[in-house]
């Protein structure tokens, strides 16, 4: 009988023992086929994946705190194909809310592009727009009936570039694209540091194995020299001016002449940063994005105050050195004349500043030389890049001895700013050496960066001394008695003023001047002992008068008189009574 | 031989006391996989809340700073210069005039240059949030202590 039960043991076991190999057997055939290859592979895909993590983009300030570039919420909407319920439905409510084409949806949704399980229906939908969608979502799902139905609708929140003041200094800062790079002025010459660095990691999607994902630092943020009430109100002026004086275009720019700092650039056109979309139809070129930095001309008699700082540096005139003018001068075979064709007699080089005379000036070209005069226009900065930092500089041109189409004229064309081709910001920190006792000033926009809770201020920084402070201080006393004597448009009741009127004749593609339209411009800076502003005015073609004193002139007056109440500048007499007391 | 036999059936257990130790052995052997099973269950279930916990956060925390950038642009285009100056054309106000404005002198007053908008400094991005505790082996630890002057072992 214990024999028998022991057969039956065994036969038993043996039996599990059989079914048991053959089970494991099964498991390693299993775990070793192709298919089980593939569902590891489907495993591996949705147990995570690389994600990157982009900082939110630094923001960009005035110099007084306010907000010129921020970021707002906008919302990729899509739809989960799987999930969709009711494609009419979803398809309707994105074409009530975003406006998008009913039909086009409808199709999508039915039939995607192979291998389509996701269809992105916006990129850049507007808060507004998804909350609205996202209520009827909710409605829908709390309702009975299956349908109508929003199943499938998806939002996902990201950061745009968002522009507060809308077109205010939009040459300045230039915009960013829906990529996130930014273009032209501030927004790409520091796109690196207000992008930041993203971040990619690899994130579980089982929340057992929750990684700890890095920190991603936000961009850095800038604060700028600009101010933002000066800007508007030269954007103004500006805007003003240009139909005033029926203008084609027009520049202004406001700078601190002992640093550097921009403190205010308009120009013409400009455009709501909000809507960069639009600059195809606003701009014909990059250069004209910011004409202040991007659009060298030949500026005229702005560039007199060069060759005098040269001649007066040398030792070659004094303010009282005679001239007699007899309305004409030879140079290279070709005969140059004053502006109004008028012999002017026996002047000084105040006078000849002060008529603005370009007889005595191309006489003072060939005083001093062609290697004198270029040496100085060299040290003074033109035909190179000032190094401001915004995007889109261009360097202008000064033709000098040894270039294949430099001619001996050229001494004395470019004693008087033609012939040569220079940015309003290239003449403005060149004679910022007059201002600034000498020293020129290499001009920014920068005034702070704020990262990690910490503000770094940027110090200013210096371009060279062209002249000596001797040759500064008596220069700034010439163009300041010029402008007096003138009884200039430009002067600014209580403020002693120093400053130079420009008229240029425009040169046209066929290598010949248009003598009908004229590029009228006025450089001029204050106070004259301690200067803190100092303004660029370049009007193109006006229509209304064809001279710098009559329309660029009076502009700068405009603007430094608007510049003196915001910047809390008081007039001479009560600073020269604060700074006695 | 007897004397041996007797012996060994003094000192031999019951087979029914044999058969229990093996029965209890087995319980117990039981009883600690269960209990091994019943910890890792209740901290991969912990773990599995807080991995959840710490998704909701993450979204929370991208949430928030989406808003705060929201409420900061509307902020400064409600404080923009257009705005204001609108805002200010409505109260009445007019840009001021050269002419008009009086300069009152104020002995020491030094006028504020720009704007310091530096806020609180943040945390340290690379600062690791998981306290060592949790990351440390028994030998990380001892040899952090060892190697650590004026701080032996505790």
């Amino acid at each position: 009988m214990r024999q028998q039960y022991a057969w039956r043991s065994m036969l038993l076991n043996g039996i599990m023992a059989v079914v048991a190999v053959l089970v494991i057997l099964q498991m390693v055939r299993i775990q070793a086929s192709a298919e089980a290859e593939a569902f590891r592979e489907q495993a591996d895909t949705f147990r995570g994946g690389y994600r990157t993590f982009y900082p939110e983009r630094g923001e960009i300030y005035d110099r007084n705190g306010h907000l010129l570039a921020g970021n707002q919420t906008v919302y990729e909407v899509g739809v989960d194909l799987i999930n969709v319920i009711d494609p009419h439905s979803v398809a309707m409510a994105i074409s009530v809310n975003l406006g998008k084409s009913y039909d086009q949806v409808f199709t999508d949704i039915l039939n995607p592009p192979p291998g389509i399980s996701y269809l992105v229906v916006d990129n850049f939908a507007s808060s507004e727009a998804v909350a609205h969608l996202k209520e009827l979502k909710k409605e829908l799902n709390e309702a009975e009936e299956p349908t109508p139905s929003l199943a499938g609708l998806e939002f996902n929140p990201r950061l745009k570039r968002s522009y507060p003041e809308t077109a205010l200094a939009s040459n300045i800062l230039g915009f960013v694209n829906r990529e996130g790079r930014g273009y032209f002025g501030v927004e790409e010459k520091y796109n690196d540091l207000l992008a930041g660095n993203p971040v990619r990691v690899w994130v579980p999607n089982d929340p057992n194995q929750a990684v700890e994902i890095p920190r991603v630092p936000n961009g850095t943020s800038l604060i700028l020299t600009i101010n933002r009430d000066l800007q508007d109100a030269v954007e103004d002026i500006l805007d003003y001016s240009l139909n005033e004086y029926g203008a084609q275009h027009g520049t202004i720019i406001v700078m601190d002449p002992q640093n550097g700092e921009i403190l205010a650039m308009a120009a013409t056109p400009r455009m709501d940063l909000n809507h960069f979309e639009n600059y195809g139809a606003i701009f014909n070129n990059a250069s004209e994005y910011n004409r202040a930095i991007g659009m060298p001309y030949e500026p005229g008699s702005v560039t007199k105050i060069f060759t005098m700082a040269a001649a007066l540096d040398t030792g070659l005139v004094t303010p009282n050195t005679p001239f007699l003018d007899t309305g004409e001068i030879q140079i290279g075979g070709v005969t140059i004349r004053n502006w109004d064709q008028k012999a002017w007699g026996v002047q000084n080089m105040v006078g000849c500043l002060q008529h603005s005379l370009n007889v005595c000036l191309t006489w003072v070209a060939i005083q001093l030389g062609p290697q004198n005069f270029y040496g100085y226009m060299n040290r003074f900065g033109f035909g190179r890049l000032t190094g401001v930092d915004m995007s889109g500089e261009a360097a202008g041109r000064l033709k000098v001895p040894g270039d294949a189409d430099w001619y001996p004229v050229d001494l004395g064309t470019n004693s008087f700013g033609q012939g040569l081709s220079a940015t309003p910001l290239q003449i403005m920190t060149a004679a910022s050496a007059i201002a600034n006792q000498g020293r020129m000033v290499t001009p920014h926009t920068l005034y702070a960066m704020l990262r990690d809770g910490h503000q770094f201020n940027v110090p200013p920084q210096y371009a060279g001394s062209p002249i000596t402070t001797e040759t500064a201080a008596t220069l700034n006393e010439i163009l300041a008695v010029s402008l007096e004597n003138e009884a200039s448009a430009a002067l600014v009741p209580g403020y002693r003023i120093s400053g130079k009127t420009g008229t240029a004749q425009i040169p046209t593609p066929f290598g010949f001047y248009d003598f009908n339209q004229t590029n009228a411009s006025f450089i001029g800076w204050g106070p004259v002992d301690d200067p803190q502003f100092m303004i660029y005015v370049w009007l193109e073609r006006p229509t209304a008068s064809p001279w710098g004193s009559q329309t660029a002139a009076p502009v700068f007056s405009e603007v430094a008189q608007k510049t003196v109440i915001l910047l809390d500048i008081p007039p001479d007499s009560v600073r020269l009574n604060t700074a006695a007391r | 031989m007897n004397t041996t036999n007797r012996l060994n059936h003094a000192y031999s257990q019951a087979p029914w006391r044999v058969q229990r130790q093996w029965v209890s052995i087995f319980l117990l052997i039981v009883l600690g996989f269960a209990m091994i099973a019943t910890l890792y269950l209740m901290v991969t279930s912990e773990a599995a809340i807080v991995g959840r916990e710490i998704q909701d956060l993450r979204l929370a925390i991208i949430t928030t700073e989406h808003t705060n950038a929201d409420l900061q642009t509307e902020l400064a285009r409600l404080t923009s210069s257009y705005e204001t100056q609108r805002r200010a054309r409505e109260l009445g106000f007019r840009p001021m005039k050269a002419e008009e404005v009086e300069y009152l002198y104020v002995p020491g007053y030094i006028a504020p240059k720009a704007a310091a908008l530096a806020a609180a400094p943040e945390l340290q991005p690379s600062a690791p949030s998981t306290s060592p505790e949790y990351t440390q082996s028994l030998l990380d630890w001892l040899g952090e202590r060892l190697q650590t002057p004026g701080r032996g072992l505790r």
